[in-house]
Protein backbone atom coordinates (compact mmCIF):
# COMPACT_ATOMS: atom_id res chain seq x y z
CA UNK A 1 0.00 0.00 0.00
CA UNK A 2 2.98 2.37 0.86
CA UNK A 3 4.76 1.60 -1.82
CA UNK A 4 2.29 2.04 -4.25
CA UNK A 5 1.68 5.33 -3.02
CA UNK A 6 5.05 6.52 -2.75
CA UNK A 7 5.69 4.96 -6.27
CA UNK A 8 2.89 7.30 -7.34
CA UNK A 9 4.01 9.92 -5.73
CA UNK A 10 7.47 9.95 -7.84
CA UNK A 11 6.83 12.12 -10.72
CA UNK A 12 5.03 14.70 -8.55
CA UNK A 13 8.49 14.61 -6.91
CA UNK A 14 10.29 15.06 -9.80
CA UNK A 15 8.18 17.83 -11.30
CA UNK A 16 8.59 19.48 -7.72
CA UNK A 17 12.52 19.31 -8.03
CA UNK A 18 12.69 20.43 -11.29
CA UNK A 19 10.40 23.65 -10.47
CA UNK A 20 13.35 24.55 -7.57
CA UNK A 21 16.24 24.03 -10.14
CA UNK A 22 14.14 26.34 -12.81
CA UNK A 23 13.70 29.24 -10.08
CA UNK A 24 17.61 28.78 -9.31
CA UNK A 25 18.52 30.12 -12.86
CA UNK A 26 16.71 33.39 -11.51
CA UNK A 27 18.44 33.61 -7.90
CA UNK A 28 19.06 37.58 -8.55
CA UNK A 29 15.17 38.35 -8.52
CA UNK A 30 14.76 36.79 -5.20
CA UNK A 31 17.06 39.35 -4.10
CA UNK A 32 15.11 42.00 -5.41
CA UNK A 33 12.14 40.20 -3.73
CA UNK A 34 13.44 40.80 -0.87
CA UNK A 35 13.40 44.52 -0.75
CA UNK A 36 9.68 44.57 -2.27
CA UNK A 37 8.54 42.62 0.70
CA UNK A 38 10.24 44.51 3.57
CA UNK A 39 9.26 48.05 1.89
CA UNK A 40 5.42 46.31 1.80
CA UNK A 41 5.77 45.18 6.07
CA UNK A 42 7.67 48.65 5.72
CA UNK A 43 4.96 51.27 5.05
CA UNK A 44 2.61 49.35 7.60
CA UNK A 45 4.73 49.65 10.31
CA UNK A 46 4.71 53.35 9.79
CA UNK A 47 0.87 53.16 9.25
CA UNK A 48 -0.06 51.22 12.33
CA UNK A 49 2.58 53.30 14.44
CA UNK A 50 1.01 56.63 13.54
CA UNK A 51 -2.89 54.80 14.14
CA UNK A 52 -1.53 53.52 18.13
CA UNK A 53 0.77 56.52 18.46
CA UNK A 54 -3.39 58.74 18.16
CA UNK A 55 -4.21 56.11 21.00
CA UNK A 56 -1.09 56.40 23.14
CA UNK A 57 1.12 54.63 24.91
CA UNK A 58 0.06 51.13 25.70
CA UNK A 59 -3.40 51.31 23.65
CA UNK A 60 -5.00 47.96 21.53
CA UNK A 61 -6.81 48.16 18.31
CA UNK A 62 -9.03 45.56 17.40
CA UNK A 63 -7.90 43.30 20.14
CA UNK A 64 -4.23 43.93 19.37
CA UNK A 65 -1.44 45.58 21.26
CA UNK A 66 1.20 47.88 18.42
CA UNK A 67 4.22 44.98 19.36
CA UNK A 68 1.37 42.43 18.41
CA UNK A 69 0.33 44.08 15.17
CA UNK A 70 3.71 44.87 13.98
CA UNK A 71 4.24 40.93 14.36
CA UNK A 72 0.71 40.19 12.52
CA UNK A 73 2.42 42.51 9.74
CA UNK A 74 5.81 40.37 9.65
CA UNK A 75 4.80 36.94 10.18
CA UNK A 76 1.97 37.97 7.28
CA UNK A 77 4.79 39.10 4.53
CA UNK A 78 7.03 36.48 5.78
CA UNK A 79 4.08 34.15 4.82
CA UNK A 80 3.17 35.51 1.91
CA UNK A 81 6.62 35.50 0.24
CA UNK A 82 6.11 31.59 1.45
CA UNK A 83 2.38 30.60 -0.31
CA UNK A 84 2.73 32.94 -3.47
CA UNK A 85 2.94 30.65 -6.48
CA UNK A 86 1.89 32.20 -9.95
CA UNK A 87 -0.19 28.61 -11.10
CA UNK A 88 -2.82 30.57 -11.99
CA UNK A 89 -1.08 32.70 -14.60
CA UNK A 90 1.31 29.58 -15.53
CA UNK A 91 -2.27 27.61 -16.44
CA UNK A 92 -3.81 29.99 -17.81
CA UNK A 93 -0.57 30.92 -20.59
CA UNK A 94 -0.46 27.06 -20.99
CA UNK A 95 -4.05 26.90 -22.20
CA UNK A 96 -3.86 30.34 -24.08
CA UNK A 97 -0.45 29.35 -26.43
CA UNK A 98 -1.62 25.65 -26.79
CA UNK A 99 1.35 23.98 -25.04
CA UNK A 100 -1.20 22.61 -22.80
CA UNK A 101 -1.19 19.40 -25.13
CA UNK A 102 2.17 19.33 -23.75
CA UNK A 103 1.33 18.78 -20.69
CA UNK A 104 -1.83 16.34 -21.45
CA UNK A 105 0.30 13.54 -23.02
CA UNK A 106 1.91 13.45 -19.60
CA UNK A 107 0.78 10.31 -17.82
CA UNK A 108 0.14 12.48 -14.52
CA UNK A 109 -2.40 14.47 -13.08
CA UNK A 110 -2.28 17.97 -14.30
CA UNK A 111 -3.86 19.45 -10.87
CA UNK A 112 -1.65 17.35 -8.84
CA UNK A 113 1.35 18.35 -11.25
CA UNK A 114 0.46 22.00 -11.12
CA UNK A 115 0.28 21.78 -6.97
CA UNK A 116 3.79 19.68 -6.56
CA UNK A 117 5.36 22.57 -9.19
CA UNK A 118 4.14 25.09 -7.00
CA UNK A 119 5.16 23.44 -3.91
CA UNK A 120 8.87 23.13 -5.24
CA UNK A 121 8.65 26.55 -5.63
CA UNK A 122 7.25 27.37 -2.23
CA UNK A 123 9.91 24.67 -0.86
CA UNK A 124 13.27 27.27 -2.83
CA UNK A 125 11.18 30.34 -1.33
CA UNK A 126 11.30 29.25 1.94
CA UNK A 127 15.12 29.18 2.17
CA UNK A 128 16.31 32.19 0.03
CA UNK A 129 13.50 34.34 0.82
CA UNK A 130 11.10 33.62 3.62
CA UNK A 131 13.99 33.28 6.07
CA UNK A 132 15.81 35.92 4.95
CA UNK A 133 12.78 38.37 4.90
CA UNK A 134 11.71 37.04 8.25
CA UNK A 135 15.21 37.71 9.94
CA UNK A 136 14.99 41.00 8.24
CA UNK A 137 12.41 41.95 9.62
CA UNK A 138 13.31 40.74 12.90
CA UNK A 139 16.39 42.85 12.81
CA UNK A 140 14.86 45.91 11.42
CA UNK A 141 11.33 45.55 13.90
CA UNK A 142 10.58 44.26 16.97
CA UNK A 143 9.04 41.52 16.09
CA UNK A 144 7.64 38.92 19.09
CA UNK A 145 8.87 35.35 19.09
CA UNK A 146 5.62 32.69 18.89
CA UNK A 147 4.19 33.11 22.28
CA UNK A 148 4.92 29.41 22.60
CA UNK A 149 6.82 26.16 20.70
CA UNK A 150 2.90 24.95 20.25
CA UNK A 151 1.99 28.18 18.89
CA UNK A 152 5.31 28.14 16.31
CA UNK A 153 4.46 24.68 15.21
CA UNK A 154 0.51 24.89 14.55
CA UNK A 155 1.74 28.37 12.50
CA UNK A 156 4.11 26.02 10.74
CA UNK A 157 1.48 23.80 9.58
CA UNK A 158 -0.98 26.15 9.44
CA UNK A 159 1.72 27.98 7.31
CA UNK A 160 2.21 25.10 4.81
CA UNK A 161 -1.65 24.65 4.57
CA UNK A 162 -1.79 28.35 3.64
CA UNK A 163 0.48 27.58 0.98
CA UNK A 164 -1.82 24.44 -0.70
CA UNK A 165 -4.69 26.64 -0.19
CA UNK A 166 -3.63 29.27 -2.20
CA UNK A 167 -2.39 26.79 -5.01
CA UNK A 168 -5.92 25.01 -5.05
CA UNK A 169 -7.32 28.44 -5.17
CA UNK A 170 -4.59 29.96 -8.52
CA UNK A 171 -5.55 26.68 -10.28
CA UNK A 172 -9.02 27.45 -10.08
CA UNK A 173 -8.39 31.02 -11.09
CA UNK A 174 -6.74 29.97 -13.84
CA UNK A 175 -9.48 28.45 -15.57
CA UNK A 176 -11.72 30.42 -14.87
CA UNK A 177 -9.62 33.54 -15.79
CA UNK A 178 -8.92 31.62 -19.58
CA UNK A 179 -12.38 32.76 -20.37
CA UNK A 180 -11.01 36.33 -20.60
CA UNK A 181 -8.64 37.75 -23.10
CA UNK A 182 -7.68 40.38 -20.01
CA UNK A 183 -5.74 37.26 -18.00
CA UNK A 184 -3.07 39.67 -16.65
CA UNK A 185 -5.35 42.22 -15.67
CA UNK A 186 -7.95 39.46 -14.27
CA UNK A 187 -4.91 38.15 -11.94
CA UNK A 188 -3.59 41.69 -10.69
CA UNK A 189 -7.23 42.08 -9.55
CA UNK A 190 -6.95 38.85 -7.72
CA UNK A 191 -4.20 40.08 -5.84
CA UNK A 192 -5.48 43.14 -4.52
CA UNK A 193 -8.80 41.66 -3.56
CA UNK A 194 -6.73 38.95 -1.93
CA UNK A 195 -4.57 40.96 -0.37
CA UNK A 196 -7.75 42.72 1.08
CA UNK A 197 -9.92 39.07 1.94
CA UNK A 198 -7.11 37.35 3.46
CA UNK A 199 -6.08 39.43 6.60
CA UNK A 200 -2.57 40.10 5.23
CA UNK A 201 -3.28 43.90 5.69
CA UNK A 202 -5.50 44.37 7.87
CA UNK A 203 -6.54 41.31 10.39
CA UNK A 204 -10.66 40.45 10.66
CA UNK A 205 -10.74 41.87 13.67
CA UNK A 206 -11.38 45.43 12.07
CA UNK A 207 -13.70 44.64 9.56
CA UNK A 208 -17.38 45.62 10.38
CA UNK A 209 -19.26 43.47 12.01
CA UNK A 210 -21.74 42.38 9.25
CA UNK A 211 -18.63 41.49 6.69
CA UNK A 212 -16.57 39.63 9.15
CA UNK A 213 -19.66 37.12 9.44
CA UNK A 214 -19.35 36.43 5.72
CA UNK A 215 -15.67 36.94 5.59
CA UNK A 216 -15.42 33.73 8.05
CA UNK A 217 -17.41 31.61 5.85
CA UNK A 218 -15.20 32.03 3.00
CA UNK A 219 -11.61 30.54 2.37
CA UNK A 220 -9.55 33.07 2.04
CA UNK A 221 -8.67 34.20 5.90
CA UNK A 222 -6.88 31.25 6.00
CA UNK A 223 -4.26 32.42 4.31
CA UNK A 224 -2.89 35.32 6.48
CA UNK A 225 -5.17 35.63 9.64
CA UNK A 226 -5.33 32.15 10.43
CA UNK A 227 -1.82 31.43 10.77
CA UNK A 228 -1.03 35.13 12.21
CA UNK A 229 -3.27 34.45 15.46
CA UNK A 230 -1.89 30.89 15.49
CA UNK A 231 1.57 32.51 16.26
CA UNK A 232 0.30 35.40 18.50
CA UNK A 233 -1.63 32.93 20.98
CA UNK A 234 -4.78 34.44 20.02
CA UNK A 235 -6.26 31.08 19.13
CA UNK A 236 -4.94 28.42 20.99
CA UNK A 237 -6.77 25.10 22.16
CA UNK A 238 -10.27 24.28 20.72
CA UNK A 239 -10.08 27.62 18.83
CA UNK A 240 -7.14 26.97 17.14
CA UNK A 241 -8.25 23.13 16.24
CA UNK A 242 -11.18 24.73 14.81
CA UNK A 243 -9.22 27.29 12.66
CA UNK A 244 -6.70 24.95 11.14
CA UNK A 245 -9.54 22.26 10.61
CA UNK A 246 -11.60 24.78 8.42
CA UNK A 247 -8.37 25.45 6.58
CA UNK A 248 -7.50 22.35 5.65
CA UNK A 249 -11.67 20.97 5.06
CA UNK A 250 -11.15 24.13 2.79
CA UNK A 251 -8.03 23.09 1.08
CA UNK A 252 -9.75 19.46 0.43
CA UNK A 253 -12.94 21.61 -1.13
CA UNK A 254 -10.87 23.90 -3.30
CA UNK A 255 -8.85 21.26 -5.02
CA UNK A 256 -12.46 19.34 -5.64
CA UNK A 257 -13.60 22.64 -7.23
CA UNK A 258 -10.58 22.68 -9.36
CA UNK A 259 -10.89 19.14 -10.48
CA UNK A 260 -14.34 20.31 -11.58
CA UNK A 261 -13.17 23.20 -13.18
CA UNK A 262 -10.48 21.81 -14.72
CA UNK A 263 -12.81 19.32 -16.54
CA UNK A 264 -15.01 21.11 -18.03
CA UNK A 265 -11.81 23.36 -19.04
CA UNK A 266 -10.30 20.00 -20.84
CA UNK A 267 -13.38 18.55 -22.61
CA UNK A 268 -13.83 21.81 -24.26
CA UNK A 269 -9.72 21.70 -25.26
CA UNK A 270 -10.08 18.67 -26.80
CA UNK A 271 -13.23 19.92 -28.94
CA UNK A 272 -11.42 22.47 -30.27
CA UNK A 273 -8.65 20.14 -31.15
CA UNK A 274 -5.95 22.03 -28.98
CA UNK B 1 7.26 73.57 -30.91
CA UNK B 2 5.90 72.38 -34.17
CA UNK B 3 7.80 68.67 -32.85
CA UNK B 4 5.37 69.03 -29.80
CA UNK B 5 2.57 69.47 -32.14
CA UNK B 6 3.35 66.65 -34.40
CA UNK B 7 3.76 64.56 -31.07
CA UNK B 8 0.76 65.57 -29.29
CA UNK B 9 -1.15 64.46 -32.89
CA UNK B 10 0.56 61.75 -33.13
CA UNK B 11 -0.40 60.74 -29.71
CA UNK B 12 -3.88 61.51 -30.20
CA UNK B 13 -3.98 59.01 -33.60
CA UNK B 14 -2.39 56.07 -31.48
CA UNK B 15 -4.72 56.46 -28.94
CA UNK B 16 -7.74 57.04 -30.92
CA UNK B 17 -6.19 53.43 -32.89
CA UNK B 18 -5.40 51.41 -29.98
CA UNK B 19 -9.43 52.53 -28.34
CA UNK B 20 -10.66 51.56 -31.42
CA UNK B 21 -8.91 48.29 -31.09
CA UNK B 22 -9.84 47.17 -28.06
CA UNK B 23 -13.51 48.36 -28.04
CA UNK B 24 -14.14 46.38 -30.64
CA UNK B 25 -14.50 43.31 -27.82
CA UNK B 26 -17.09 45.42 -25.60
CA UNK B 27 -17.70 42.87 -23.31
CA UNK B 28 -14.53 42.24 -22.81
CA UNK B 29 -13.01 45.80 -22.43
CA UNK B 30 -15.90 45.67 -19.85
CA UNK B 31 -15.08 42.45 -17.68
CA UNK B 32 -11.58 44.40 -17.98
CA UNK B 33 -12.61 47.61 -16.66
CA UNK B 34 -14.55 45.77 -13.53
CA UNK B 35 -11.87 43.95 -12.82
CA UNK B 36 -9.37 46.69 -12.37
CA UNK B 37 -12.03 48.49 -10.44
CA UNK B 38 -12.77 45.59 -7.78
CA UNK B 39 -8.74 45.90 -7.39
CA UNK B 40 -8.92 49.59 -6.24
CA UNK B 41 -11.96 49.06 -4.72
CA UNK B 42 -10.30 46.39 -2.64
CA UNK B 43 -7.30 48.52 -2.10
CA UNK B 44 -9.35 51.79 -0.67
CA UNK B 45 -11.40 49.47 1.43
CA UNK B 46 -8.42 48.91 3.27
CA UNK B 47 -8.07 52.99 3.83
CA UNK B 48 -11.62 53.13 4.71
CA UNK B 49 -11.61 50.27 7.16
CA UNK B 50 -9.17 52.12 8.93
CA UNK B 51 -9.32 55.06 9.14
CA UNK B 52 -13.20 55.66 9.51
CA UNK B 53 -12.54 53.67 12.58
CA UNK B 54 -9.51 55.46 13.83
CA UNK B 55 -10.53 59.02 12.13
CA UNK B 56 -6.81 60.95 12.79
CA UNK B 57 -3.80 59.91 11.78
CA UNK B 58 -0.78 61.95 12.72
CA UNK B 59 -3.11 65.05 12.42
CA UNK B 60 -4.94 64.48 9.68
CA UNK B 61 -8.53 64.22 9.36
CA UNK B 62 -10.48 61.22 7.68
CA UNK B 63 -11.59 63.26 4.47
CA UNK B 64 -8.20 64.83 4.28
CA UNK B 65 -6.43 61.07 4.12
CA UNK B 66 -9.22 60.24 1.34
CA UNK B 67 -8.37 63.41 0.00
CA UNK B 68 -4.82 62.11 -0.38
CA UNK B 69 -5.57 58.43 -1.14
CA UNK B 70 -8.24 59.28 -3.74
CA UNK B 71 -5.60 61.88 -5.42
CA UNK B 72 -2.96 59.74 -5.08
CA UNK B 73 -5.14 57.55 -8.06
CA UNK B 74 -5.04 59.98 -10.41
CA UNK B 75 -1.30 60.28 -11.04
CA UNK B 76 -0.84 56.20 -10.32
CA UNK B 77 -3.70 55.75 -13.07
CA UNK B 78 -2.65 58.15 -15.56
CA UNK B 79 1.17 56.05 -15.32
CA UNK B 80 -0.99 52.74 -15.46
CA UNK B 81 -2.68 54.17 -19.06
CA UNK B 82 0.75 54.61 -20.35
CA UNK B 83 3.25 52.52 -18.61
CA UNK B 84 2.50 48.75 -20.04
CA UNK B 85 5.16 48.64 -22.21
CA UNK B 86 8.26 49.66 -19.72
CA UNK B 87 7.28 46.32 -17.61
CA UNK B 88 8.29 43.71 -20.48
CA UNK B 89 10.55 45.81 -22.29
CA UNK B 90 13.52 44.16 -22.76
CA UNK B 91 11.87 40.72 -23.56
CA UNK B 92 9.31 42.16 -25.76
CA UNK B 93 11.95 45.16 -27.79
CA UNK B 94 15.34 44.44 -26.56
CA UNK B 95 15.21 40.20 -26.97
CA UNK B 96 12.59 39.69 -29.32
CA UNK B 97 14.01 42.76 -31.72
CA UNK B 98 11.47 44.56 -31.87
CA UNK B 99 13.44 47.79 -30.85
CA UNK B 100 14.80 47.85 -34.64
CA UNK B 101 11.44 48.32 -36.12
CA UNK B 102 10.77 51.24 -33.66
CA UNK B 103 14.26 52.70 -34.39
CA UNK B 104 13.49 52.83 -38.05
CA UNK B 105 10.80 55.27 -37.56
CA UNK B 106 11.27 59.54 -37.80
CA UNK B 107 9.50 59.50 -33.66
CA UNK B 108 11.02 59.59 -30.46
CA UNK B 109 11.72 56.02 -29.64
CA UNK B 110 10.62 56.37 -25.71
CA UNK B 111 7.55 57.32 -27.12
CA UNK B 112 7.01 55.03 -29.54
CA UNK B 113 7.56 52.34 -26.83
CA UNK B 114 5.37 54.19 -24.16
CA UNK B 115 2.49 54.89 -26.86
CA UNK B 116 2.60 51.70 -28.58
CA UNK B 117 -0.28 50.07 -26.06
CA UNK B 118 -2.31 51.07 -23.50
CA UNK B 119 -3.89 50.20 -20.44
CA UNK B 120 -6.94 51.60 -21.11
CA UNK B 121 -9.10 50.01 -18.26
CA UNK B 122 -6.72 51.91 -15.59
CA UNK B 123 -8.75 55.09 -16.52
CA UNK B 124 -11.17 54.21 -14.25
CA UNK B 125 -8.50 54.48 -11.34
CA UNK B 126 -8.43 58.37 -12.50
CA UNK B 127 -12.24 58.52 -12.26
CA UNK B 128 -12.48 56.73 -9.00
CA UNK B 129 -9.75 59.03 -7.53
CA UNK B 130 -12.19 62.00 -8.82
CA UNK B 131 -15.11 60.67 -7.38
CA UNK B 132 -13.21 60.05 -3.79
CA UNK B 133 -11.94 63.96 -4.19
CA UNK B 134 -15.19 65.19 -4.48
CA UNK B 135 -16.77 62.86 -1.35
CA UNK B 136 -13.67 64.61 0.57
CA UNK B 137 -14.45 67.90 -0.53
CA UNK B 138 -18.01 67.86 0.34
CA UNK B 139 -16.89 67.11 3.55
CA UNK B 140 -14.01 69.47 4.43
CA UNK B 141 -14.71 72.78 5.37
CA UNK B 142 -12.37 75.21 3.40
CA UNK B 143 -10.46 73.39 0.54
CA UNK B 144 -8.41 76.01 -1.48
CA UNK B 145 -10.56 76.46 -5.30
CA UNK B 146 -7.17 77.27 -6.66
CA UNK B 147 -5.77 74.09 -4.75
CA UNK B 148 -8.47 72.07 -6.56
CA UNK B 149 -8.01 74.02 -9.95
CA UNK B 150 -4.89 72.96 -9.86
CA UNK B 151 -5.12 69.27 -9.02
CA UNK B 152 -5.42 67.87 -12.28
CA UNK B 153 -2.06 69.67 -13.97
CA UNK B 154 -0.42 68.42 -11.17
CA UNK B 155 -2.08 65.14 -11.44
CA UNK B 156 -0.18 65.10 -14.95
CA UNK B 157 3.12 66.55 -13.69
CA UNK B 158 2.70 63.27 -11.08
CA UNK B 159 2.20 60.88 -13.69
CA UNK B 160 5.51 62.50 -15.33
CA UNK B 161 7.49 61.84 -12.32
CA UNK B 162 6.43 58.61 -12.10
CA UNK B 163 6.79 57.67 -15.61
CA UNK B 164 10.38 59.30 -15.60
CA UNK B 165 11.37 57.16 -12.21
CA UNK B 166 10.04 53.98 -14.04
CA UNK B 167 11.59 54.79 -17.64
CA UNK B 168 14.89 55.26 -16.16
CA UNK B 169 15.03 52.13 -14.54
CA UNK B 170 13.98 50.64 -17.89
CA UNK B 171 17.00 52.66 -19.86
CA UNK B 172 18.86 50.30 -17.59
CA UNK B 173 18.90 47.38 -19.44
CA UNK B 174 20.57 48.96 -22.19
CA UNK B 175 23.73 48.01 -20.14
CA UNK B 176 22.28 45.64 -17.73
CA UNK B 177 22.15 41.78 -19.29
CA UNK B 178 20.22 40.79 -16.36
CA UNK B 179 16.90 42.08 -16.85
CA UNK B 180 15.37 41.40 -13.17
CA UNK B 181 15.76 45.01 -12.44
CA UNK B 182 14.83 46.90 -9.72
CA UNK B 183 11.39 47.98 -10.83
CA UNK B 184 9.22 45.60 -8.07
CA UNK B 185 10.59 47.52 -5.42
CA UNK B 186 10.27 51.12 -6.52
CA UNK B 187 6.84 49.74 -7.42
CA UNK B 188 6.08 49.13 -4.56
CA UNK B 189 7.75 52.27 -2.58
CA UNK B 190 4.93 54.15 -4.54
CA UNK B 191 2.22 52.80 -1.25
CA UNK B 192 3.86 55.41 0.86
CA UNK B 193 2.64 58.12 -1.21
CA UNK B 194 -0.46 57.60 -0.59
CA UNK B 195 -0.55 58.29 3.24
CA UNK B 196 0.23 61.66 4.76
CA UNK B 197 4.07 61.94 4.49
CA UNK B 198 4.55 63.02 8.22
CA UNK B 199 4.22 59.49 9.42
CA UNK B 200 7.35 58.34 8.28
CA UNK B 201 11.19 59.16 9.77
CA UNK B 202 13.44 61.26 8.34
CA UNK B 203 14.64 58.50 6.22
CA UNK B 204 11.85 57.78 4.20
CA UNK B 205 10.93 61.59 4.12
CA UNK B 206 14.07 62.19 2.65
CA UNK B 207 14.25 58.95 -0.18
CA UNK B 208 10.35 60.07 -1.03
CA UNK B 209 11.70 63.56 -1.67
CA UNK B 210 15.02 63.22 -3.53
CA UNK B 211 16.14 59.72 -5.15
CA UNK B 212 12.91 58.25 -5.53
CA UNK B 213 10.40 61.59 -5.30
CA UNK B 214 7.01 59.76 -5.34
CA UNK B 215 6.21 62.33 -2.67
CA UNK B 216 5.92 64.76 -5.49
CA UNK B 217 4.05 62.55 -7.55
CA UNK B 218 1.38 62.11 -4.69
CA UNK B 219 1.42 63.89 -1.83
CA UNK B 220 2.99 67.42 -2.09
CA UNK B 221 0.47 67.77 -4.98
CA UNK B 222 -2.49 68.00 -2.20
CA UNK B 223 -0.65 70.72 -0.16
CA UNK B 224 -2.24 73.82 -2.03
CA UNK B 225 -5.92 72.25 -1.53
CA UNK B 226 -5.82 71.13 1.72
CA UNK B 227 -3.86 74.17 3.40
CA UNK B 228 -0.65 72.81 4.58
CA UNK B 229 1.19 76.04 4.52
CA UNK B 230 4.34 74.04 5.71
CA UNK B 231 4.78 71.48 2.42
CA UNK B 232 3.83 74.89 0.08
CA UNK B 233 7.12 75.36 -1.54
CA UNK B 234 7.32 71.46 -2.33
CA UNK B 235 4.03 72.19 -3.93
CA UNK B 236 5.65 74.70 -6.21
CA UNK B 237 8.42 72.52 -6.82
CA UNK B 238 6.35 69.41 -8.23
CA UNK B 239 7.03 70.73 -12.12
CA UNK B 240 10.16 71.90 -11.49
CA UNK B 241 11.15 68.25 -10.02
CA UNK B 242 8.99 66.61 -13.00
CA UNK B 243 10.28 68.48 -15.47
CA UNK B 244 13.97 67.72 -14.12
CA UNK B 245 13.18 64.02 -13.87
CA UNK B 246 11.92 63.64 -17.71
CA UNK B 247 14.77 65.48 -19.35
CA UNK B 248 16.85 62.62 -16.76
CA UNK B 249 14.78 60.24 -18.61
CA UNK B 250 15.16 61.27 -21.87
CA UNK B 251 18.74 61.60 -21.35
CA UNK B 252 19.53 58.60 -20.04
CA UNK B 253 17.39 56.60 -23.56
CA UNK B 254 19.21 58.74 -26.07
CA UNK B 255 22.64 58.07 -24.61
CA UNK B 256 21.00 54.19 -24.07
CA UNK B 257 19.94 54.00 -27.49
CA UNK B 258 23.47 55.20 -28.81
CA UNK B 259 24.84 52.05 -27.20
CA UNK B 260 21.93 49.57 -28.62
CA UNK B 261 23.07 47.14 -30.77
CA UNK B 262 20.56 44.73 -32.34
CA UNK B 263 20.36 41.14 -31.84
CA UNK B 264 20.50 41.15 -35.50
CA UNK B 265 17.03 39.05 -35.35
Amino acid sequence: MLATALSSARPYLAFARTSFLNILAYRARYFVGILTYFFNATVWYYIWRALFHEKGEGATLGGFTFPQMLTYVATGWALRSFYFNEVDRDIASQVREGRLAMTLIKPVDVQAMTLSQALGESAFRLVLFTVPIGLLLVLVYPVLPPVSPAALALYLLSGLLSALLVGAINFCVGLVAIRTTSILGVLRAKYLVLELLSGLLVPVAFFPEPVRKVLVWLPFLHMNDTPGRLWLGLATGADAARSLGLQAAWVVALLALGRLLWRATARRIEVQGG
Amino acid sequence: MRRVRFHARLLALYFAQYAKARLAYRADFAAAVLASFLGTAASFSVVLLLFSRFPHLAGWTYPEIVFLYGFSLLPYGLFSVVSSNLWDFADRYLVEGRFDRILLRPVSPLFQVLFESFRLESLQEVATGAVAIGWAVSRLPDVSPLGLALLPLWAVFGAVIYVSVFGLLTAASFWVEDRVGLAPPVFNLMSFGRYPITIYDLKVKLLLSTVIPFAFASFYPTALALGRGEFLPYFWAVPLVAVAFALLNVALWRRGIARYGSTGS
